[in-house]
């Protein structure tokens, strides 16, 4: 009807529909166009899509109600995301949350404060687990967040929106003309600690006193602990490098290390050195100084063996030359049978021996790659099966749906190494044959999704992809699509109903996706991991590799090292290394004062091997006698303040929350279990309740559909049988570690000097303010948010 | 299509044999697990799977094992020299869970609490929505083939459904005793004689010692069951204990009346006989093939004499088969064990019955096992206010003319109060068939109970979202139907539902495939409100 009012401008409903296309299998991408426009998703636009598409009423609201991305009501201004991964759960992301919703005052229900400017959201990880506990504020990353710095970053937050200037880097693919060097780490969990900042402020200080240096932006450089981590190279002199930098130390950085070249530029520089040595910032930027013998970066670095992360910390995630100069595509010529990829400036092409597939598959196959995915099956077998499938339609898929929570190892090495990636799966198309290829990424890594799309951008530009792969007349084309907040999508047959515009539902296998995977054509899915690593064996040989690690589990695994440790990072050790030898020597152990309890390695489909196990050598088969599996590559070190029963609560939780609800083992039977936890978790255990839950967790393995499932009750299983003490002390109703909330107390000790902190800082006024007199905690308004005991100079709060 | 690309690669592998829990079978290829063993005979339970659909492996209630692990044999296909174990105590263990699993999340009764309280078992949701109806024909010819003397009963009975009655949370229960003797009145009034029918003759014969209300109900069951029946009793006139029962209460000429009935269902009475003194046990043996002794308290006295154990003053005899240590002999009622109640004791009667016509067919004699039924347990206010918008929400009907009792429209008026509370699919449900074959403990996996509700539309489908197992079958009918809305399944995990898209109702989701959802929806979640019961359609088959 003429002059009918129109909610809202369906334009841009119209216009995503347009881009995108109106193929059934389109409505994941485009509920993803409206979710970004919107912030919700408004029932109008999808009756929209409905009338502009094949998408049927039923799927459109089948698919929008099954992904945590989207949201059915409008939010506030800006997302709050609180990350309730593993790393952030044991470091207190609960209390972090409680403190954001006593700050913007929500009440029980509401996700939204009354001025809408504020909506605050769970999220199962964002991969940032060295930063632990992790608040994401819009594109803002915040780590090391405690309930008591909550207002503070609010502030922070404001203050960074409502300044002019891009949070993003955009242009970090600028390495200058100097031959000089600055590097810095640009990876999710560095920016998130400044990185981003520091690199614009160096390039602006470079730039000013004109010295003749690059600033380079390079992947993760490993050492999370020490982000933002700057390296400084002077062709002649050992690189320098520095740690923990801040952003005020970005020029007198540049004043320490060159000499500014222009005359005013050097009088300003002068100037600002003489400034700066009055406020000591040069002695700050020497504290800062990290020597490579120091024997902590010793220790970090001097065990690992980077394979997946070859050149990590030097490469600048999206200058192809820079790869190319660094054996990049080397591996991927020799599979399509043409000279290596040369540089303008490279001399002779050299000797590239071709590779016929069925050779490449030969050497996967003898290198024994297995899965990094976590099944571990062996890489070679899968292309082997898919290459003898008849028909000329097969796929290759890269699964970067990495979402255990307490893992990132996916999403650093998308970011860092989107060559290595793009070239693995390259190898894995050839191989099979395929003439198509997805990369299925997690939404939650912007970053991954940013930098895969760029580098597929500028291989196309260059002819290396498309009509034909290097040139070499192999079409090959790749596509990213992104997840949408569904952790059972990282199941392959979920993955599959995904990127057929479904609901992320797991199907029964047999049929495998090799025989009938994406529309029913073979399809080879492998991690992002595993293709990481294929370059490597194709260049340095089978034997390079199979040096590493043991007679059943060859090479290396990268693992997210993180929870109580001090040196957290993204490690890549030998397989066959101890748990003891990773946690201790490359992690440098639990804080002081702590105690190790147990490894969590494999997530929710993992399990918790406890430190008198630590000397359990990391391959496939011994994690499985021990009750753990080698998962994506998780490893979150528990020390003694972690409750065991919370830790299985938790794992529980996020499996049952994730569950697709198709079977009805996992659906129920993982709720059910759930429930047990949360009652002996609160004190209200019964007796029967141990031997009920593990009977249903041994039936919730065994009956369950999909691997999610099958391996949901590890983490249960494991703890039982390893800490069954801590189980029965919570039918008696204690928590040995302190941790659950309903079965401790805060009590204010003798030696309390009345100093008036805590009753300053309690949020609920629990603690009624008695200066230099001894506190007192009002147990019934005390809701353990732990922020008296962080905050007591005295160790006066006891906690029991 | 798909058919097609079976037959082909059934003629490219041909056949071959697996085994199942041992038995070889010879298969073809592309037949799933699960047909083959249920070639064999073998009954694998299955919930969510319609071959119409293909597997959607979503109830897991049909696994077998193979190699080790636990599979869905609906989705497995047979593989040449497969061997699969499907009656093992392990898998069935399995299934058991799953189902019970199901059931910790099942809101709804299969029964109503007054039919599962009614120790006959009448369906008495089913008998009020008849004579609400103004069906009273139906209505009589329902109490009739379920209740032995049931003008009797009408007067005398304790009642213990109106006990049960969720009306009563509300308000007052349905007058259900006075609903079912205003049907027994009204069919007197009229004259009416009505028979329910009994199955043909079997050629055996039944000799039933006593004829109290247990001897009475037992001898109407075995009758039905087409046995030839005699009843001996001592007295000159048939009835028991009932002949005591004041006149107000039960007048002579109603008793009378209604042990005529049995004895119109063949029953032969041969009254003023003393066992042990006219009529021996050994002699009776030797002219039928069973005997039931439902002798009343007095019957340890005698028991001696007859060459019976006797357990305290009492009969002894097997709970379960109701057997005494006599071959062929079996008891029941007070003789066996006190019984208070005449409902009850005419429930021992009709167990004994039971297993008498067991013993008959050359089958173990077994007490019959009680109906399986999902329990939900009180409701709120707020969930009961769901069925009472289906209810005439007046409160009790009073009979104007107290002596007369209901008359038809009042009859009708009081039957509406009634709040139906029980499953329509009850009797043609696959998960309480399930759950009685698999001897479920509903209750095992406690948890707290998800909130009521009822989706209904007048003379449409009725939608119980708690009695919903999402075995995604209404959703891929109504997909495959091409439905312009069709259902979904919203939301994720425990959360999941299934519902038509964008809020809209269930019926405007299924405006093809309404019918064909329920027929084929395994549980109760779907039915019609017009349809009868599916328990009447085989109580008046």
């Amino acid at each position: 009807v003429k002059g009918a009012a129109i909610p809202f401008d369906l334009t841009v409903t119209d216009e995503a529909v347009q881009r995108i296309g109106s193929a059934p299998e389109a409505v994941l991408p485009i509920l993803q166009a409206l979710q970004d426009h919107y912030g919700y998703l408004p029932e109008d636009a999808l009756k929209r899509v409905c009338e502009k598409t094949q998408i049927t009423p039923a799927s459109i609201a089948g698919v929008a109600s099954f992904y945590d991305m989207f949201r059915h009501k409008p939010a506030g201004k800006h997302l709050v995301r609180v990350c309730r991964g593993t790393a952030c759960h044991v470091n207190g992301a609960e209390r972090v949350e409680d403190a954001l919703r006593r700050e913007l005052n929500l009440e029980e229900g509401e996700d939204t404060d009354h001025a809408g400017r504020f909506t605050v959201e769970q999220v199962a990880c964002l991969g940032c687990c060295t930063l632990a506990p992790v608040v994401r504020i819009g594109h803002s990353t915040f780590g090391h967040s405690t309930a008591e710095k909550v207002p503070g970053i609010l502030r922070e937050f404001s203050r960074k929106a409502s300044a002019l200037g891009a949070t993003h880097v955009d242009d970090e693919h600028s390495p200058g003309g100097g031959r000089a060097q600055i590097t810095i780490g640009l990876g999710s969990c560095c920016m998130a600690k400044g990185s981003d900042d520091l690199f614009r402020a160096l390039r602006d200080s470079v730039s000013k006193s004109g010295v003749n240096v690059s600033v380079k932006g390079v992947g993760c450089v490993g050492m999370c602990h020490r982000t933002p981590l700057i390296e400084i190279t002077v062709p002649g002199k050992a690189p320098t490098i520095y740690s923990s930098l801040q952003l005020t130390q970005a020029r007198p950085l540049v004043n320490r290390h060159f000499r500014s070249r222009g005359l005013v530029q050097r009088a300003a520089g002068l100037w600002t050195r003489v400034v700066d040595t009055l406020l000591d910032n040069q002695d700050q930027v020497a504290s800062c100084e990290l020597s490579p013998r120091e024997p902590e970066v010793g220790a970090f670095l001097g065990k690992q063996v980077h394979i997946a992360t070859e050149h990590f910390g030097e490469l600048a995630p999206l200058d192809l030359d820079e790869y190319v100069a660094h054996d990049g595509f080397q591996a991927l010529a020799r599979c399509l049978g043409i000279p290596a990829p040369q540089l303008t400036q490279s001399g002779q092409p050299a000797a590239n021996p071709s590779l016929s597939p069925e050779q490449v598959i030969e050497m996967i196959s003898t290198s024994g790659l297995r899965g990094r995915g976590g099944a571990g099956f062996a890489t070679g077998d899968k292309w082997r099966m898919a290459r003898k499938q008849p028909g000329p339609d097969k796929y290759v898929i890269c699964n970067g749906d990495e979402g255990d929570p307490g893992a990132f190892m996916d999403r650093m090495l998308l970011e860092s190494f989107p060559f290595r990636i793009i070239e693995g799966l390259a190898i894995a198309a050839v191989s099979i044959g395929a003439h198509e290829g997805i990369f299925y990424i997690r939404h939650e890594y912007p970053l991954a999704v940013k930098r895969i799309n760029a580098a597929l951008k500028i291989c196309q530009q260059r002819g290396w992809l498309g009509e034909s792969l290097l040139g070499s007349g192999y079409a090959l084309r790749l596509t990213i699509q992104q997840g949408a907040g569904a952790f059972v999508c990282g199941e392959e047959t979920a993955l599959l109903a995904s990127l057929e515009g479904g609901r992320g539902m797991p199907r029964l296998r047999p049929p495998y996706p090799i025989e009938q995977g994406l529309w029913g054509k073979p399809t080879v899915i492998n991690n992002v991991e595993t293709l990481a690593v294929v370059p490597w064996i194709i260049r340095n040989g089978v034997k390079a590799f199979a040096a590493y690690g043991t007679a059943t589990s060859k090479g290396t695994k990268v693992f997210a090292l993180a929870g109580n440790v001090v040196r957290g990072g993204l490690i890549e050790i030998p397989m066959g290394m101890s748990l003891r030898e990773i946690v201790e020597d490359i992690g440098g152990g639990v804080r002081p004062g702590r105690k190790f309890k147990a490894v969590q390695i494999g997530g929710p489909s993992g399990g918790c091997v406890p430190a008198r196990l630590a000397d359990t050598p990391v391959d496939f088969e011994s994690l499985r006698e021990v009750g753990a599996i080698m998962g994506s590559g998780g490893l979150v070190v528990l020390d003694d303040s972690a409750c065991m029963v919370d830790i299985a609560r938790y794992f529980l939780d996020f499996t049952q929350k994730q569950s697709c609800g198709k079977c009805t083992f996992c659906r129920i039977g993982t709720r059910r279990m759930l429930e047990i936890l949360e009652r002996l978790c609160a004190g209200k255990g019964q007796p029967r309740d141990l031997a009920d839950l593990e009977g249903l967790a041994n039936q919730v393995g065994a009956g369950s559909l999909c691997g999610l499932g099958k391996t949901a009750p590890n983490p249960v299983l494991t703890t039982l049988r390893y800490f069954r003490d801590e189980y029965e002390a919570h039918l008696q109703g204690r928590c040995p570690a302190g941790k659950c909330p309903a079965l401790i107390k805060y009590r204010v000790l003798e030696n309390c000097t009345g100093c008036t902190l805590c009753a300053q800082r309690c949020p609920v006024d629990a603690i009624p303010m008695t200066p230099y007199a001894r506190h007192v905690i009002d147990t019934e308004k005390c809701t353990r948010c732990d922020s008296c005991r962080q905050v007591c100079p005295y160790n006066a709060i006891e906690v029991k | 299509m798909k058919g097609q690309v079976t037959t082909q690669s059934a003629d490219k592998v041909g056949s071959f044999t697996v085994t199942i829990d041992g038995v070889p079978i010879k298969v073809t290829a592309g037949q799933t697990v699960l047909s083959a063993a249920r070639a064999l005979g073998i009954d694998i339970p299955t919930l969510c799977y319609l071959e119409k659909c293909g597997p959607l492996n979503t109830c897991l209630v049909c696994l077998v094992k193979i190699n080790g692990k636990l599979v869905p044999s609906c989705g497995t296909k047979a593989k040449p020299g497969m061997t699969v174990e499907s009656e093992t105590e392990e898998v069935h263990e399995a299934r058991r869970t799953a189902l019970e699993l199901l059931f910790s999340d099942h809101v709804g009764d299969c029964l109503a609490p007054c039919q599962r309280l009614c120790p006959l078992g009448l369906n008495i949701p089913s008998m009020l929505r008849q004579i609400r109806g103004g069906q009273s024909e139906e209505a009589l010819q329902h109490v009739r083939s379920t209740l032995p003397l049931a003008g009797v009963l009408g007067r005398l009975c304790h009642h213990p459904c109106e006990q049960g009655c969720r009306r009563g949370t509300w308000d007052d229960p349905a007058a259900i005793r006075d609903l079912e003797l205003s049907m027994t009145d009204l069919e007197m009034q009229a004259g009416g004689q009505f028979t329910p029918p009994s199955k043909p003759a079997s050629g055996k014969s039944v000799a039933i010692i006593g004829a109290g209300p247990c001897g009475l109900a037992a001898a109407y069951y075995l009758a039905r069951h087409g046995h030839a029946v005699t009843v001996v009793d001592r007295h000159p006139s048939a009835g028991g204990s009932l002949r005591n029962v004041a006149e107000a209460d039960l007048p002579k000429n109603i008793l009378d009346a209604e042990i005529s009935r049995v004895a119109r269902l063949g029953v032969e009475f041969k009254l003023g006989v003393q066992l042990g003194g006219d009529v021996r046990l050994d002699g009776l043996a030797r002219g039928f093939d069973a005997i039931l002794l439902t002798t009343g308290e007095e019957t340890g006295s005698q028991a001696n004499k007859l060459g019976l154990t006797t357990a305290g003053s009492n009969l002894k005899a097997d709970p379960n088969t109701c057997l005494t240590s006599v071959r062929k002999v079996f008891a029941a009622g007070s003789a066996a064990k006190p019984v208070k109640q005449l409902v009850r004791a005419m429930a021992e009667g009709r167990a004994a019955a039971e297993c008498v016509h067991l013993f008959l067919n050359g089958e173990a004699p077994r007490r019959p096992e009680k109906r399986f039924s999902s329990i939900m347990g009180r409701l709120e206010r707020g969930e009961l206010k769901e069925l009472l918008r289906s209810a005439n929400m007046s409160g009790s009907v009073t009979p104007c003319d107290r002596c007369a009792g209901f008359t038809r429209q009042e009859a009708a008026l009081e039957a509406s109060r009634c709040l139906h509370c029980d499953c329509r699919s009850s009797g043609d449900c696959l998960l309480q068939h399930y759950a009685q074959v698999y001897g479920v403990d509903a209750s095992r996996f406690r948890a707290e109970r998800k909130s009521f509700s009822q989706v209904r539309q007048p003379g449409g489908v009725i939608f119980e979202p708690g009695k919903c197992i999402l075995c995604g079958i209404c959703v891929k009918l109504s997909e495959l139907a091409r439905e312009p809305l069709g259902l979904t399944f919203i939301g994720r995990g425990f959360e999941a539902r299934v519902a038509a898209p964008f809020g809209r109702t269930i019926e405007e989701g299924l405006k093809k495939t309404a019918r064909e959802c329920v027929e084929h929806c395994p549980t109760g979640a779907l039915a019609f409100e017009e349809e009868v019961s599916a328990d009447v359609n085989r109580v008046n088959s």
